[in-house]
């Protein structure tokens, strides 16, 4: 409400964020300094900010309750004529503890969705934004309605879906919806709708078919959309807990965060095992994010300013 | 060179191929087992199945469920055809809900064996349904509650029990209570209604207070608001001792207890008492001694909640599977071995009088004697087989939230029967 | 065709390429939208009109209107309603607000304090609903949690406050942890953002005397209008999905304070086993949510 800002009032402002931010800091912090505390003092009912002897014992227990593979890489299809329904695996790697299976498979989720979500949405939101067809208007209000629909509401009919296709506690069932989800689509066009008409008119009579256009014409243009949209796309999916906790059942195919949600309701007492999972989960990102930073905000820095 | 490398790979092939074929098809059975005992630690049940393995050639894949969403696990397993072959918990999952929602397998033919003449009526009556057995009984538990010892005598509250049996009187408990209110300055224990995490705890508590009861002897109606049930909850309502708490659900409260903030745990059994996850058994945090004690009742003499736990098996339209699955059950519940071994891991009581000694030698031997001559004989009636079951125990917290946050105790308790006993009645 | 008399076959094998071209390039988005979307949707409309619970041996009974009127008579699917619309009106402008406000302090600064603060802001974000929700539970302990300890070290209060097991405040426990995990992706797009803005129209408007906050709203925020867009829907879908915080936290309880449409769905589904009237929830929350899409876009439209 200043005119111009005071040195004194910048200051304060600056005072104000750090408090703020150290709270941010803080669930971190908790977590991490939990996972190497004992049993005492994770239970201890006055806080214990700095662990007194720092222990592994939480991550001894993390890594030897349970084991899963290290992967599977299993026949495609195979469901359809295997006994019991599940896939069969093909390749089956070595037994490690089964929460590094659970970043695995976290991993491969997270990145699979936003693969497949960039590239069909890529086209599909080009499509939509610069070519003319009969029925474009009626799919496009129907993504616009569907846009932020929560999953949860079509929860039933999915796990039936999923079931009868034979996707149900395989990691297509939480990827596929999610690609399907319409607000990729809807993004890309907002994006799209700026690339000038003359540019695609000049590359057409110069000859270039449709899908080259689209490589060396649409792309370019439309990419800071897609890097946007990536980063989006990654974080919400690594954060889908519902369709995780609904599709997933086996331990070898269950997320990360199913896995410290299953642990805080099986042993609401053993609060050090829970912080060392909530570690283990939340670190590596955290380290992928602060080193990738840069593009991180640069994907989706452009992509909303110009959008 | 190169065409001989292929010849040997080809070989390599058709000798793969032949092992493939000419090796029996191993089956390969699924159990989900809920946290019992145990039957939720990986390493234990490793050994235990592959000695089952070794005996039978069945190989069984285990998957741990949870007490906060196994059962929306199970049910959307149900409704994406991915039932597991086997589940292990209580009557009123396995006959209540999926017994008679048409989706397990019926097992009478293993009542026919003569080892299951030994299972206590009481629990062949609980795991059948109009005639059809859904569930063989591996291990059972009288629930019961627990105090802070070293507190109780600190507030001078010991006189009020009888340690022998481990009981007391509605009115010695008040007493009791009261003075470690007195001494502490804190709540000495608390209703939790969070959710419907362990409320065996505040059911016993609520019915045994004024010898109230849960249902009528024939399981078909819910008597939650007869006068001695609404007198106890009036009592807890309005006293300062015992607070409502709808933040937390059972696992905390146990917590809250071991940690010393609250001074009774209302869910306790057997394997709580053995448990050694944050220490030593049998003690708190701060090494005070846990007391397991009767629920107080008017004349002193406490009606525990039963569990119950065995095995049923979810009939996937496969008949080998079933068939296999119940090799499984014939294994572990009748082999006389072998049921030892797991009604051990399991660290509840066996359900046949004829299965002797399986604490013999084990560390928690004097616990789990001390707990069948003085917890056992106190069982009550297992009335979870009333039908409704699953939906009443939401209705059950929510009323206790209401009457937390004063609600009137009459009216609220008649709305639960209502909500209850529509349920019940389909 | 006489309409197209005038237009040449050129012309028309022209419409028909775009056609084909417009279709083809739509053609794998479309069958994930359709497959897992839009048929599901379906399903769940037709669903809504039938007694329709888990069970081998039950039939769907077809009741009409049933599901929607005993819904409407529903007092625990009004408050969850009611709520769902509290987080959304309530963590929709703050996160606005509190995240473009973050921004504009951070942006200016030197460039390791922009990324530092980026970064501790986005920490949230990153570290997982699942994660941290096991620290805000200890956090709110009513019996040890640090914010009655700091509290009650204050004087401020002398009696711990239960905060999640207490209606009153509950809730909005639950939106401080849902802002805490949605202000990260906006306030990095609001740094860019603003650090985007044409340095010339500001120095234009700054010669001409303007002064910090006529800089403010007449030049940047018109600047970043589009991003600002964005994050409004990004936080509207967030704050609908709220699901994780109250399934761990507190089950939708206490007396129903924290229970949501997407929860009580959940909940109707899978606990008491009844699909249709699920699925009756789900669609009205389809409708409404619809309807506002519809009339966000439309604003976005006339907007910009």
């Amino acid at each position: 409400m200043l005119g111009q800002k005071s040195k004194a009032s910048k200051a304060i402002e600056f005072i104000v964020i750090l408090i703020i931010a150290l709270l941010f800091t803080f669930p971190l912090y908790w977590i991490v300094t939990g996972a190497f505390k004992t049993a005492k003092e994770v239970n201890s009912t006055t806080p214990v900010w700095w662990p007194y002897e720092w222990t592994m014992a939480n991550w001894e227990k993390l890594m030897g309750k349970l084991k899963a593979p290290l992967f599977e890489i299993s026949i495609p299809f195979s469901q359809y004529w295997s006994e019991d329904g599940a896939p069969i695996a093909a390749v089956t790697g070595a037994t490690v503890p089964a929460a590094i299976r659970w970043m695995i498979n976290t991993v491969f989720m997270a990145v699979a969705a936003m693969l497949l979500t960039c590239l069909t949405s890529a086209l599909a939101g080009y499509s939509l934004a610069k070519k003319r067809f009969v029925g474009r208007n009626l799919i496009f209000t129907l993504i616009v309605c569907a846009m932020a629909l929560p999953k949860q509401v079509i929860l039933i009919p999915l796990i039936r879906e999923m079931s009868s296709l034979k996707f149900y506690n395989t990691m297509a069932a939480v990827i596929f919806p999610i690609v399907g989800w319409p607000f990729g689509v809807f993004l890309i066009k907002q994006f799209a709708e700026s690339i000038p008409g003359e540019i695609l008119e000049a590359a057409r009579i110069d000859g270039a078919g449709e899908l080259k256009t689209f490589n060396t014409v649409v792309f370019p243009m439309i990419k800071p959309g897609v890097g946007a949209l990536a980063i989006f796309t990654f974080i919400s999916s690594w954060n889908d807990y519902f369709m995780q906790l609904i599709m997933l059942s086996s331990t070898k195919n269950l997320t990360i965060s199913l896995g410290i949600a299953k642990m805080q309701a099986e042993n609401a007492t053993d609060y050090g095992l829970i912080m060392a999972g909530a570690a283990f989960a939340s670190v590596p990102i955290i380290v992928v994010f602060i080193i990738f930073q840069k593009y991180f905000t640069k994907g989706i820095t452009m992509g909303a300013v110009k959008g | 060179m190169k065409k001989f490398l292929a010849i040997i790979l080809a070989l390599c092939m058709v000798a793969s191929l032949g092992v493939f074929a000419s090796a029996e098809p191993a089956k390969e059975i699924t159990l989900w087992t809920y946290p019992i005992g145990k039957w939720v630690d990986a390493e234990t049940m490793d050994a235990l199945m592959a000695d089952f393995e070794a005996a039978t050639g069945i190989k069984v894949t285990v998957e741990y469920l949870d007490y906060t969403s196994g059962d929306d696990q199970v049910n959307t397993a149900l409704e994406g055809n991915a039932a597991p072959d086997l589940i292990m918990e209580g009557p009123e999952r396995l006959v209540m809900k999926w017994g008679v929602g048409g989706y397990m397998a019926d097992l009478s033919d293993l009542y026919e064996i003569p080892e299951a003449a030994g299972v206590y009526d009481s629990l062949k009556k609980a795991c059948q349904y109009e005639g059809t057995y859904y569930e063989v009984p591996l291990c059972m538990v009288a629930h019961n509650m627990a105090i802070n010892y070293d507190v109780f005598e600190a507030a001078d509250a010991l006189q009020y029990i009888d340690l022998e049996n481990r009981t007391w009187t509605t009115e010695n408990f008040i007493k009791a209570v009261d003075a470690v209110y007195a001494y502490t300055g804190m709540p000495v224990a608390t209703v939790y209604c969070g959710g419907q995490g362990g409320d065996q705890g505040t059911r016993a508590l609520v019915n045994n207070l004024y010898n109230g009861t849960y249902t009528n002897p024939e399981h078909t109606e819910y008597t939650a608001n007869s006068p001695e049930n609404v007198k106890a909850l009036e009592l807890l309502q309005s006293w300062d001792a015992i607070t409502f708490d709808p933040g937390i659900v059972a696992g905390d409260e146990i917590q809250l207890f071991r940690q010393g903030m609250l001074n009774i745990s209302w869910c306790w059994n057997a394997s709580q008492q053995t448990n050694a996850d944050n220490g030593e058994p049998g003690f708190t945090n701060d090494g005070s001694r846990i007391l397991m004690m009767n629920f107080p009742s008017e004349d002193g003499k406490a009606e525990l909640c039963g569990g119950i736990w065995g095995f049923g098996v979810f009939d996937n339209g496969n008949p080998d599977k079933v068939e296999a699955a119940k090799e499984f059950i014939k294994y572990f519940c009748y082999d006389a071995d072998e049921v030892v071994k797991a009604v051990r891991a399991s660290s509840f009581f066996p359900v046949r009088a004829d299965v002797q000694g399986v604490f013999e030698g084990t560390a928690t031997e004097d616990i789990m004697n001390e707990y069948s001559a003085i917890f056992l004989p106190n069982l009550g009636d297992y009335y979870n087989v009333i039908p409704g079951w699953a939906g009443q125990r939401t209705e059950w917290w929510n009323m206790l939230q209401r009457i937390g946050a004063g609600g009137d105790v009459q009216a609220e308790t008649n709305a639960f029967v209502e909500a209850a006993n529509a349920l019940a009645a389909g | 065709m006489p309409m197209n008399k005038n237009r040449s076959g050129m012309s028309r094998a022209l419409v028909r390429r775009e056609t084909t071209a417009g279709y083809l390039f739509l053609l794998p988005s479309l069958v994930f939208f359709l497959t897992f979307v839009v048929y599901p949707m379906v399903m769940c409309i037709i669903t809504s009109f039938f007694d329709s619970n888990m069970g081998k041996n039950t039939q769907d009974v077809f009741i009409g209107f049933g599901n929607y009127i005993e819904l409407f008579q529903d007092p625990i699917f009004r408050g969850a309603l009611k709520n769902t619309f509290v987080i959304v009106l309530v963590s929709v402008p703050v996160v606005m607000i509190f995240s473009l406000w973050v921004a504009n302090c951070i942006y200016d600064m030197k460039p390791w304090l922009t990324s530092l603060f980026r970064v501790v802001f986005y920490l949230p974000v990153v570290t997982g609903s699942v994660a941290v929700t096991v620290v805000w539970k200890w956090m709110f302990n009513n019996y040890y949690g640090i914010f009655n300890y700091i509290l009650k070290a204050l004087g401020i209060i002398s009696k711990p406050i239960n905060w999640l097991g207490d209606p009153k405040y509950a809730l909005g426990c639950i939106i401080l942890i849902l802002l805490t995990t949605s202000v990260g992706q906006p306030i990095v797009l609001y740094v860019s953002a603003l650090g985007n803005v044409d340095q010339s129209l500001v120095e234009a408007a700054e010669v001409d005397g303007a002064n910090h906050r006529q800089v403010f709203w007449k030049i940047k925020w018109a600047q970043i209008m589009p991003t600002t867009l964005y994050i409004l829907i990004i936080t509207m879908i967030n704050s609908f999905q709220c699901f994780a915080l109250i399934q761990l936290l507190t089950s939708g309880g206490p007396l129903h304070s924290t229970d949501t449409i997407m929860y009580y769905i959940y909940y109707t589904a899978l606990k008491m086993s009844r699909y249709g009237y699920g699925n009756a929830m789900g669609v009205i929350l389809m409708i409404i949510i619809a309807v506002l899409s519809g009339i966000q876009f439309k604003l976005g439209q006339s907007d910009s």
